[in-house]
C-alpha cells in the first residue's frame, strides 16, 4: 500500500548523511529479514596474521576487465535484486487524479460531521481544505501526494478509518513539506468522521486486540 | 545436550539475558580468581512476540524482606497447597484463587518455560503520556524550518490521547499555553535567572488548580485522573492549533553581532520544563524532548560564553583545567537530571549542530533518567528526521516501543549478593541482605529506577559469590536470580515483569573446565568493557586501560594453558579465544580513547554504549567486517589490514558509521562503467549487495548511523582504515608487488604486537 523508496540524504548540510526510507519501508521493517551480518573472524592465536591473497587474475596490476557474466556463475548475493530497491513512484502513471474526486468526499465528510462537530473545529477543518484546494489548484502537489490523497479518500469512502489513518501519516512523514499546512485537518476530519455513530458500524473487522493475545488467566486454568 | 553457544542463545532469546558465566565457581575465592566478575547483561522488556501478558497479580512470597514472586523453581506441595520460596526458603499458602491447583494443573508461572513471565496488574484508562517539546529557536532559517516540520510530523505519530506541551527558547524562554481558542499566549521566562520548582509552578500558575484537581479527583467517575492543563493537552484536541503555533515559530528575534554566538538559555528552559511537569504530572510516563541547535550561553548551565573568539572547550582544556563553565553547568544539569528522575520522567536531548553543543555537560539529563541522546550535523539531515521518526516506532503488537517509570528489584539466592548496576539508571538506594559490599558501578542497592526504556535497553548487573571456600555446596546444587521489572507499558497499563534463571554451582578445583567451557567471551566482553566506561567517566584515560590490560594479563595466567616462560606455547581455549582482541579493540575504540574526539563525542558515543545489548555493544567495540568478491558469498573477515583487498568491497558496521569501501580494482572496474554493460552484469550485482545489505542496516538501527561510501585512495577510506588492525604498517610492509592487503600509515601497536606482549606477560613468573 504505502509508498517503498529509499531517497539519498541531504549531503549538503549532514556529513555523510545515510538515505532516507520511506514510512512504508520504516514500519514494514521487521518484517523482511535477511540473516544478520553479526559473525566474526578469530585472530589465529599464533599471531601472524594469514594473508589472503588474491585470486591470479588480479595479481597483476588491475587492468583486466571483472570476469565475464558467462564464465563465472554470478555473485550470489546481487543476482537476486532485492525488494528494498523499490524505486520513487515515477510520475510515468498517467491515471491523473482529479481534485474533485478528492475534495468532493473530504467535503461529504465533513458535511456528515456539521452536526457533531464544534464549530470552531469545523471551521478549521474546512478553513484546512481550502488550503489543499488552493495547494493542489496551483499545481503545488506533487503526483506522489495527489495520488496517495486519492488513496486516503477511498479509504474513508469504505470506512477503513485505520488505512485512512495510516494514508495520513505516511504522507506526513514522506512528505511533510507539502502537506503539513493541511494535512492536519485532514488527520482531524478522519476522527471526527470515525466518532460519527455511522462510523462504527463499518468497523467490525477483527484487529488485533490485547484480549486475543492474552493467555487464559488464572481462574480459567484452574 | 546442546553446547553452551546455543545454551547462551536459547537463555538470550527467551530471558534477555547473557551471563559472563554459565557455571558459578561455588566460593568466594575462587569466584575472585577467576578475574572477570560474575555479571549479566540484561534486556529487562526484551520483546516477546511469543510471550502474552497475564492477567492477574504475581504470588509473593510472605516473608517482608524477600517478597520474591512464584516462579518456577520453586518446590510446591500441591496437596498441602504451600510453595517454598527459592530464595528465603519460607514456606507460603497460596492465595484462594489457586485452590485448585495440582501436578496437572499448574499456573503459567510455575511452568519451566516461563522463566520469564508478564503480569497486567492494573487496566483500563490511566493517565496518558506526556511529550513536552523543548524548542531552541536560535537556529539558521533552514535548520528551524525542518524542525518545525519533524514536530508537526511528530504529531501524527503520538499516540491521539497523549499529552503535548512547548516551550521555546533562545535568550528569553517562551511556555506556550495551548488552547483551541484562536489566541496563542505564552508565559516569557528571563533566560539568565534560575527558578525553583515551586518559583515555576507559582508563576505559571499551576499552584492552585492542581489543589483542585486533587480535590476533584476522587468525585470524576472511574478515577479518570486529571488530565490537562494549559500547557499540556491532548494531541487530538489541540493538533490543528499546535500545527499553526509551531508553523508561526520564528527565529529568536534578538539580534546578534557579529562575532558573537546567539544567547541560548537552554539551562533555564529545561529547568522550566522539569518543573512544569514536576507540579503537574509526577510519577506518570513523560518525555522531555530537548531539541537544540548550539551551546547553552547564558544563565545557569551556560557551557560557553557568547564571544565566538572562546572557542568551546576541547579535552584539552578539561585535563588542563581550563574549562571555566564545564564544573557548574554539570553540577547545574545534574540537579535537573535527579530531580527528574525522582519523577519518573525522561530527557532527550537531539543536538544538531556541527560544533558542540554541550553534550559533556548536558549527558547525565539523558543517562540518568533513560533518555535519548541524539548528535546530528542539522535538523535538516535524514540522520535526524529519521532518528527522531524512530522514537515513535511501534512493536509487533501496534504498541509504541516505549515504557516508562520502571523499578527493577533483584534478588539472588543466599550464595549470591548484588554489586552494582550500569545502565541508564538510578538508584534506589534499598539496602536488603544481598547488597554486597564489593561495589561496581550504580551500587549500595538492590533496586534501581529506569525512568525510560525500550525493548533493547539493557543493564549490566554485577554479582559477588559469597559463599565461604569451606562452606561446599552440595553437588548439583543451583544458584538463582530473579528480576522484577514494574513498569508503565506504552497503553499506559502497569505491568510486571519476572525473569528467573538459575545457573549450576561447581567447585573450582576439580570442575575446573565446567567453568571455563561456560565462560561467555563476548558477555565478558561487553560487561568488562562496560565497567572500563563507568570509570572512565571519572579517573585518567591511561589508569582505564592499565586496569583493563592488568585484568587481561591475569584472565590469560589463569585461562591460558603454557608452559611458564615459554612464550609460544601459549593457548587460549575456544570459549576464550576472541577475548584478547575484544580488548585489543576496546584500548582503541572511542569510548576509551579521546584522542581525535570532541567532549560532546565521547559523552555520546559512551551514553549509546551503556545502554545497547550485547550484539549491539559488540558492533562498538569491535566493529564488523564483511567481504564481497566473485570468489563466494559475503564473508566475515578479519577487521585486519590484510583484509583490504583490491578485488575486494568491504562493508564495515561500527554501530554509529557504515562504510561501503570498494577496492582499488573494483573502483576502476566502476570508473570503466563495467556495471553498466548487459555482459558484466554480475559486476552490478555485486556492486549492489553491499549497498543493499548496508541498508538492511540502517532500518532498523537507532540512532540513525551515518553512511560512508567510498573507495581505495578516497579520503573517507580513513574510517576503515582507524578501524582495522594495522598488521601491516608503512614500518613492516612486505615487498612491493606483493597483494597483501593495505598498509596503514600508523604507529599504532598492532594486534600481533600487542598478543606477544600479552603471552610473554601471562607466562613470566615475574608478573
Amino acid at each position: 500500500m504505502a509508498e517503498l523508496y529509499v531517497k539519498p540524504g541531504n549531503k549538503d548540510r549532514g556529513w555523510n548523511d545515510p538515505p532516507q526510507f520511506s514510512y512504508g519501508l520504516q514500519t514494514q521493517g521487521s518484517s523482511h529479514k535477511r540473516t544478520p551480518l553479526t559473525k566474526r573472524v578469530a585472530a589465529p592465536q599464533d599471531g601472524s596474521p594469514k594473508v589472503p591473497t588474491s585470486e591470479p587474475f588480479t595479481g597483476t596490476p588491475p587492468v583486466g576487465p571483472p570476469p565475464l557474466l558467462t564464465k563465472t556463475t554470478g555473485p550470489p548475493l546481487g543476482g537476486n535484486s532485492s525488494p528494498l530497491r523499490v524505486e520513487p513512484a515515477s510520475s510515468s502513471v498517467t491515471c491523473e487524479t482529479m481534485l474533485e474526486d478528492v475534495l468532493g468526499p473530504l467535503e461529504q465528510a465533513l458535511e456528515d460531521c456539521r452536526a457533531h462537530t464544534q464549530k470552531q473545529i469545523f471551521d478549521d477543518i474546512s478553513r484546512r481544505l481550502a488550503l489543499l484546494q488552493g495547494q493542489w489548484k496551483s499545481e503545488k502537489l506533487s503526483v506522489p501526494v495527489r495520488k496517495r490523497m486519492a488513496l486516503l479518500v477511498q479509504e474513508l469512502r469504505n470506512h477503513n478509518w485505520d488505512g485512512a489513518d495510516d494514508i495520513h501519516r505516511s504522507l506526513m512523514v514522506d512528505h511533510v513539506t507539502e502537506v503539513s499546512q493541511w494535512m492536519v485537518g485532514v488527520k482531524r476530519l478522519i476522527a471526527e468522521r470515525r466518532s460519527l455513530p455511522s462510523g462504527e458500524a463499518a468497523e467490525e473487522k477483527p484487529t488485533t486486540t490485547e484480549e486475543n493475545e492474552v493467555i487464559s488467566s488464572l481462574s480459567a486454568t484452574l | 545436550m546442546a553446547t553452551y553457544l546455543e545454551f547462551i542463545q536459547q537463555n538470550e532469546e527467551r530471558d534477555g539475558i547473557r551471563f559472563s558465566w554459565n557455571v558459578w565457581p561455588s566460593s568466594r575465592l575462587e569466584a575472585t580468581r577467576m578475574v572477570v566478575p560474575l555479571a549479566c547483561l540484561f534486556t529487562p522488556l526484551k520483546e516477546r512476540p511469543d510471550l502474552p501478558p497475564v492477567q492477574y497479580e504475581p504470588v509473593l512470597c510472605s516473608r517482608p524482606t524477600c517478597k520474591a514472586v512464584l516462579n518456577p523453581l520453586c518446590q510446591v506441595d500441591y496437596r498441602a497447597k504451600l510453595w517454598a520460596c527459592n530464595f528465603c526458603f519460607q514456606r507460603n499458602q497460596f492465595p484462594p484463587a489457586y485452590a485448585g491447583i495440582s501436578e496437572v494443573n499448574q499456573p503459567a508461572e510455575l511452568m519451566p518455560q516461563f522463566s520469564t513471565i508478564e503480569y497486567i496488574v492494573q487496566r483500563g484508562p490511566q493517565t496518558p503520556l506526556i511529550f513536552l517539546y523543548v524548542v531552541d529557536t536560535c537556529l539558521e532559517e533552514e535548520d528551524l524550518q525542518a524542525l518545525k516540520e519533524s514536530l508537526q510530523m511528530s504529531l501524527s505519530l503520538l499516540p491521539p490521547d497523549a499529552l503535548v506541551g512547548l516551550i521555546t527558547f533562545g535568550r528569553m524562554v517562551q511556555v506556550h499555553e495551548l488552547s483551541c481558542e484562536g489566541i496563542s499566549k505564552s508565559y516569557v521566562f528571563r533566560g539568565t535567572k534560575d527558578l525553583t520548582a515551586k518559583q515555576i509552578q507559582d508563576m505559571l500558575g499551576l499552584t492552585k488548580p492542581a489543589m483542585s484537581t486533587q480535590q476533584a479527583r476522587p468525585v470524576q467517575p472511574q478515577g479518570q485522573p486529571f488530565i490537562s492543563s494549559r500547557f499540556l493537552q491532548p494531541v487530538h484536541k489541540i493538533d490543528m492549533n499546535l500545527t499553526d503555533l509551531l508553523g508561526e515559530l520564528q527565529r529568536d528575534p534578538w539580534p546578534v553581532t557579529q562575532g558573537k554566538r546567539p544567547l541560548r538559555s537552554t539551562g533555564v528552559a529545561l529547568s522550566i520544563a522539569v518543573g512544569l511537569l514536576e507540579g503537574t504530572f509526577p510519577n506518570t510516563g513523560a518525555r522531555i524532548m530537548l531539541f537544540t541547535g548550539g551551546p547553552p550561553t547564558q544563565g545557569p548551565g551556560m557551557v560557553v560564553g557568547d564571544e565566538l573568539k572562546v572557542p568551546i572547550r576541547s579535552w584539552h582544556d578539561i585535563e588542563k583545567d581550563n574549562a571555566r563553565f564545564m564544573k557548574k553547568a554539570i553540577k547545574h544539569y545534574e540537579m535537573l537530571a535527579n530531580r527528574t528522575a525522582t519523577n519518573g520522567h525522561c530527557i532527550d536531548i537531539y543536538a544538531c549542530a556541527l560544533d558542540q553543543t554541550g553534550l559533556q555537560e548536558m549527558k547525565c539529563c539523558a543517562n540518568l533518567t533513560g533518555g535519548h541522546m541524539v548528535m546530528g550535523d542539522s535538523f535538516n539531515t535524514s540522520l535526524f528526521k529519521q532518528t527522531f521518526q524512530r522514537v515513535f516506532s511501534k512493536d509487533f503488537n501496534g504498541d509504541f516501543r516505549m515504557a516508562f517509570g520502571a523499578t527493577l528489584d533483584v534478588k539472588t539466592s543466599r550464595e549470591l549478593k548484588i554489586s552494582g548496576a550500569i545502565g541508564p539508571c538510578i538508584s534506589l538506594n534499598v539496602k536488603g541482605p544481598c547488597v554486597s559490599e564489593n561495589e561496581y558501578g550504580i551500587s549500595g542497592t538492590s533496586q534501581w529506577k529506569i525512568c525510560s526504556l525500550d525493548p533493547t535497553t539493557t543493564l549490566g548487573i554485577y554479582f559477588e559469590v559469597v559463599n565461604q571456600h569451606n562452606a561446599p555446596i552440595p553437588q548439583g546444587g543451583r544458584g538463582a536470580i530473579q528480576f522484577v521489572t514494574q513498569y508503565q507499558h506504552s497503553s499506559t497499563q502497569r505491568r510486571i515483569r519476572v525473569t528467573t534463571v538459575a545457573r549450576s554451582w561447581a567447585d573450582a578445583q576439580n570442575q575446573f573446565q565446567h567453568i571455563e567451557a561456560a565462560f561467555d567471551q563476548e558477555a565478558a566482553a561487553v560487561l568488562m568493557a562496560r565497567l572500563g566506561v563507568f570509570r572512565a567517566e571519572s579517573e585518567e584515560g591511561p589508569d582505564v586501560l592499565r586496569w583493563l590490560d592488568r585484568q587481561l594479563i591475569r584472565l590469560c595466567q589463569k585461562f591460558g594453558q603454557y608452559n611458564k616462560e615459554d612464550p609460544s606455547s601459549f593457548r587460549l581455549s575456544d570459549s576464550f579465544s576472541l577475548y584478547p582482541q575484544f580488548m585489543f579493540h576496546l584500548r582503541r575504540s572511542p569510548f576509551l580513547q579521546v584522542f581525535n574526539n570532541s567532549p560532546d563525542e565521547s559523552s555520546y558515543y559512551r551514553h549509546h554504549f551503556a545502554r545497547q545489548d550485547l550484539t549491539q555493544s559488540l558492533i562498538m567495540i569491535q566493529p564488523i567486517l564483511y567481504s564481497y568478491s566473485f570468489h563466494g558469498p559475503p564473508e566475515p573477515v578479519l577487521l585486519d589490514s590484510s583484509s583490504i583487498l583490491a578485488d575486494r568491497i568491504l562493508l564495515m558496521d561500527t554501530f554509529f558509521q557504515i562504510v561501503i569501501y570498494l577496492g582499488e580494482t573494483i573502483a576502476q572496474w566502476r570508473k570503466a562503467g563495467y556495471q553498466d554493460m548487459p555482459e558484466y552484469e554480475n559486476f552490478k550485482h555485486l556492486l549492489q549487495a553491499p549497498l543493499d545489505d548496508a541498508q538492511d542496516i540502517m532500518q532498523t538501527r537507532f540512532p540513525m548511523p551515518r553512511y560512508i561510501n567510498t573507495e581505495h585512495g578516497g579520503s573517507q577510506a580513513r574510517f576503515l582504515l582507524s578501524k582495522v588492525n594495522p598488521s601491516q604498517t608503512h614500518n613492516n610492509l612486505y615487498p612491493w608487488g606483493q597483494e597483501s592487503g593495505a598498509p596503514i600509515l600508523t604507529d599504532d601497536v598492532s594486534l600481533q604486537v600487542f598478543m606477544d606482549h600479552l603471552k610473554k606477560l601471562a607466562v613470566s613468573s615475574a608478573s
